[in-house]
């Protein structure tokens, strides 16, 4: 019943590889608002999710999937705290512009 | 030889030293008086000791003896302990050094009561100075020799620039101490030639191996010469820049910028005798150097006529004794050259008694006229400085050689070793050195009848003059006496019939050198010639200042280039001055502007501007914007996937 | 066939969707399609055989990691308009950088290949029988329960990280010392006074709270000026009084 005897793994990988440049592209094009670069790094992950479960069906090999689930987990505790900075952010500066956020250095 | 006689030896060399720390670094503490007290004590023992020492050598007449006092350096093969060489030559030269030292000590007290600053440090120097030299006459090694060398450059200088205030002093003080330093290089490097041959810098292991190194040859551009002129023409080089013979005398008459006991120090005892010193005890080297035996005769022959003209017009009363000093160290360089290492130290002894006189003298006179030297303003001063004018017409008979005073002894033996030594270079000596014995009488009695007789030509300085205080007329009282009868005690000992027993071996003559016999043999005439010529120069003196005044005027007029010719000491001053020390200046200019600070001091800043212009770059990539980290890390991704896929 | 065209329906409204999400002007509507991005993505799961991360995904980011998104970007009230106007000048060097990575991945996805008795040996056989639901439980509690234990560690840090962070002490945040306060007994609070009739409390400065037990229950600093204060509530009210007048 694999999905993958029939479409494959490169069309997979492929969709992963362009969701990832997607979400690089996204963290050039987007470089005024932070959100939205949050927003890009979790399209990345799942890229990523994508090729692991892609290969762990391929092999029949579960070992990904657990890998996804540790890997959402961290996404998740990733988009909490960078939210929680980019509110922190915002309220000292009043702004959530990439341009900004220039005070990451000694 | 008792250890009594070896410990008096040490104490006497070594006293002036602790009269130095005491004075130098206590002088402060103990204060002026008792600063001075301390060195004068020290060189009154120095002064006991060595006469003791003096009295057992006669006695005794043991040969050299050394006394070991510490380890100094052992380097590998080279091993220089130091000892203290004890024998007549250093012996007499440590009485005679210790004795004139203590002598312008005392003097000192005198001279130096009315100047401004506290004087310990003065005569901690003059310790010091008597010290260096001791240690250069009592070496036993040629490194000894050299420390005692330095040693006598180092405090010359100091002495020479003492009264550091004054720009002209400090001039003074470098030039003599880099002209010094010219001459010591050429030193350093024949003991280094010397050292190689001979495996040791200890005098008594170099001459043993002397006849079998004597025939080691040099060659160069075709020509083989034998080492042993190589090294004696190095060290006589070095002899040239310590005792200002011709070329490398321009220090000497600028060293009359220090205080003038400093002057009789240098001139008498202490400094320029240092060279015919080394020539004496490196005559069993010297020996077997042929021709720069010959190069000697004509050096000092030249030196001694040359500065003999210069004296002539001087003004100065202390330049003209000068330039005399710089003409008799001519004559003993005579000596040396011929072969009569005797005499040379003969001459030696006395110029040392006479030439402090008037030095000494020179000193009153200018004490009393406060500090004037110029010869042309005094006149007359018999009256106001009697015993200062006496003193100095006893100075004045020795240094012309005028029976029966101590120069007519020595002078005339250096006349009659040339005379006999015969050959071209010989006479030209001879010539010379006659020339000389009449410019001598000539410029020392100038020196007498314009400053003491005639009449007084500023009235203002001649009524404020006064005769000097005792401390100042005695030590020039013993002087006189050693200027009187020093030569007619002497000269049986150093060159007369005792004089191979006197000196004991220390002074080496090569058998085939039989001068000390054949001088006693000169042709009458020429034996009387200088005591003539000497006479003629006291006519001709007495002439021109005080019968015919217009006489010296008319022919500094008259021959207006010759006297300025003798005025600026033939140009010597001048031509080095053009020759080294102007394009020493550009090339220093140049290194300094262009190498030190293009070069030099460019490299460390630019590449401080480098770094700096560099991190400023590049601090622009830490420039806080995350969006920037992010895409360098983005950047990073992608070349690591690239080189992974090229590579793989 | 039907799962192919699934896919390739999920594929391309996935990337769409992601497209939108980078260009969209209004950050709401960037996490709206962010959402349908991980639908999308979880129907690719759920082709891909992994039902229970399909869920998961849809549970943990449309459900709570998007909304939270939304909050923090509808909270912020920033000029959504002006947001992307410097896009433009960036945008040339993300592409390029972007299209590089595109063409490398795809080689990669291309050209790749793995032993087959790697593959052979990498099956899990005991697992084989299982749902995939039932398959990972037994994996997570088995094999890996360090690291599922590590995961929950990482969410407790991430929790606390997150409060710490947007946690603020405003100066007049009026907090209370619990246990004092429970402590406080009636005569401290209460002060009675007699008044007489018609004459009001305004004489007596209104009503007045004992300050002394009030700051005593209060957490310091967080209660307003003190007694000793300059500007103390009993004076406020007197210049009030006065303004009146």
């Amino acid at each position: 019943m694999n999905i993958l005897n029939t479409v494959g793994v490169a069309p997979y990988m492929i969709v992963s590889a362009l969701l990832f440049a997607i979400g690089l592209f996204g963290i050039f094009a987007s470089r005024k608002n932070l959100i939205v670069i949050l927003m890009s790094i979790e399209m990345m992950l799942l890229s990523a999710n994508l090729n692991l479960i892609t290969f762990s069906s391929a092999f029949g090999n579960l070992t990904g999937q657990v890998m996804v689930m540790f890997t959402l987990t961290v996404a998740a505790a990733e988009s909490a705290i960078g939210l929680a900075i980019v509110m922190v952010y915002y309220r000292n500066r009043h702004s959530v512009e990439v341009q900004d956020t220039t005070m990451m250095k000694g | 030889m008792t250890p009594i006689a070896s410990s008096l030896f040490a104490i006497a060399v070594f006293a002036p030293l602790g009269g130095f720390l005491i004075a130098g670094l206590l002088g402060r503490v103990i204060g002026d008086n008792f600063a001075k007290f301390i060195s004068i004590l020290g060189m009154i023992i120095a002064v006991a000791c060595s006469w003791c020492v003096l009295g057992h050598l006669l006695n005794s007449n043991a040969g050299g003896v050394t006394v070991p006092l510490i380890d100094w350096i052992h380097a590998g093969n080279f091993n220089a302990t130091w000892y203290l060489r004890m024998d007549m030559l250093s012996v007499s030269m440590l009485t005679m050094v210790t004795s004139v030292s203590l002598l312008v000590h005392i003097y000192s007290i005198g001279y130096m009561a009315h100047d401004s600053m506290p004087t310990y440090r003065f005569f901690a120097y003059l310790s010091l100075f008597t010290f260096s030299m001791l240690m250069l006459i009592t070496s036993d090694n040629l490194i000894e020799l050299f420390f005692g060398w330095e040693a006598v450059g180092l405090s010359s200088y100091l002495l020479i620039g003492y009264w550091y205030t004054r720009p002209s002093a400090v001039a003074a003080a470098i030039k003599a101490f880099v002209v010094n330093r010219i001459a010591d290089l050429f030193f350093l490097v024949g003991i280094c030639v010397l050292f190689i041959l001979s495996g040791s810098v200890f005098y008594d292991d170099i001459f043993h191996k002397i006849p079998e190194l004597a025939q080691t040859q040099y060659h160069l551009y075709g020509y083989s010469f034998q080492a042993y002129e190589f090294i004696a023409l190095l060290l006589f080089i070095g002899a040239m820049g310590k005792s200002a013979q011709l070329f490398l005398h321009v220090w000497l008459p600028d060293a009359m910028e220090g205080p003038t006991p400093v002057s009789a120090l240098i001139h008498a005892a202490t400094m320029v005798t240092a060279g015919i010193f080394l020539m004496a005890r490196m005559s069993p080297l010297v020996e077997f150097a042929p021709h720069v035996k010959m190069f000697i005769v004509i050096i000092g022959a030249t030196t001694a006529f040359f500065a003999g003209t210069v004296a002539l017009a001087q003004p100065d009363i202390k330049k003209s004794i000068a330039y005399s000093t710089c003409s008799q160290l001519g004559y003993m360089f005579v000596a040396v050259g011929v072969g009569a290492y005797q005499v040379a130290l003969f001459h030696l002894t006395t110029h040392a008694f006479f030439k402090a006189l008037l030095f000494l003298g020179a000193g009153s006179v200018i004490h009393a006229l406060h500090d004037e030297q110029d010869m042309f303003k005094m006149g007359g001063l018999y009256k106001k400085l009697p015993a200062t004018c006496l003193l100095m017409w006893i100075g004045c008979l020795a240094l012309g050689g005028i029976f029966p005073f101590a120069g007519y002894w020595s002078k005339d033996a250096i006349l009659e070793a040339a005379w006999m030594f015969g050959g071209s270079v010989g006479h030209y000596a001879w010539i010379m050195t006659a020339i000389t014995a009449f410019l001598t009488a000539f410029y020392s009695w100038r020196l007498l009848f314009l400053v003491f007789h005639g009449k007084p030509r500023d009235q203002k300085i001649y009524d404020h003059a006064h005769e000097s205080s005792l401390v100042m007329t005695l030590p020039m009282c013993v002087l006189a006496t050693g200027a009187t009868i020093g030569g007619i005690v002497l000269a049986p000992y150093y060159i007369g019939v005792h004089q191979v027993a006197f000196w004991g071996g220390a002074i080496f003559n090569a058998p085939s050198n039989q001068i000390m016999s054949l001088m006693h043999h000169t042709p009458y005439l020429i034996a009387k010639t200088p005591l003539v010529l000497g006479v003629l120069g006291i006519i001709v003196a007495f002439v021109c200042y005080i019968a015919v005044p217009k006489i010296p005027v008319a022919a500094a007029s008259g021959l207006k280039g010759v006297y300025q010719f003798l005025l600026n000491a033939w140009y010597f001053d001048k031509l080095y001055d053009f020759i080294f020390v102007r394009p020493y200046l550009a090339l220093s200019k140049v290194l300094w502007k262009v190498g030190d600070e293009e070069i030099v001091q460019g490299m460390p800043v630019s590449i401080a501007r480098i770094t700096n212009r560099s991190a400023k770059t590049v601090s622009w990539t830490q420039n806080g914007s995350f969006a920037l980290y992010a895409f360098t890390m983005a950047i990073g991704l992608v070349v690591v996937l690239a080189t992974f896929l090229i590579y793989h | 066939m039907m799962p192919i065209i699934l896919f390739y329906i999920f594929a391309t409204i996935l990337l769409l969707s992601a497209v939108m999400v980078v260009c969209s002007r209004n950050s709401v509507h960037a996490a709206l399609f962010l959402v349908l991005v991980f639908c999308n993505a979880s129907g690719l799961f759920l082709l891909a055989g992994a039902e229970f991360l399909a869920i998961l995904l849809i549970a943990i980011y449309s459900g709570a990691v998007m909304i939270l998104f939304l909050f923090i970007v509808m909270t912020m009230q920033t000029n959504l308009v002006q947001l992307k106007e410097g896009m433009q000048s960036y945008m040339p060097v993300g592409f390029c950088i972007a299209a590089v990575l595109v063409v490398e991945l795809i080689i990669v996805a291309i050209n790749w290949h793995i032993d087959p008795q790697i593959a052979q040996a990498s099956q899990q056989p005991l697992l084989q029988n299982m749902s995939n639901t039932q398959a990972l439980g037994a994996l997570i509690y088995t094999d890996y329960i360090l690291l599922f234990q590590i995961c929950g560690l990482v969410l407790l840090v991430a929790m606390i990280g997150a409060i710490v962070l947007t946690l603020r002490k405003r100066p007049n945040n009026r907090r209370q010392v619990v246990a004092r306060q429970h402590m406080r007994e009636p005569h401290q609070s209460l002060e009675m006074r007699s008044i007489e009739l018609n004459k009001g409390v305004d004489e007596l400065g209104g009503f007045l709270r004992p300050k002394e037990t009030y700051f005593g229950v209060s957490q310091e600093d967080s209660f307003g000026p003190k007694p000793g204060d300059k500007m103390d509530i009993t004076e406020k009210r007197q210049q009030m009084k006065e303004q009146s007048k």
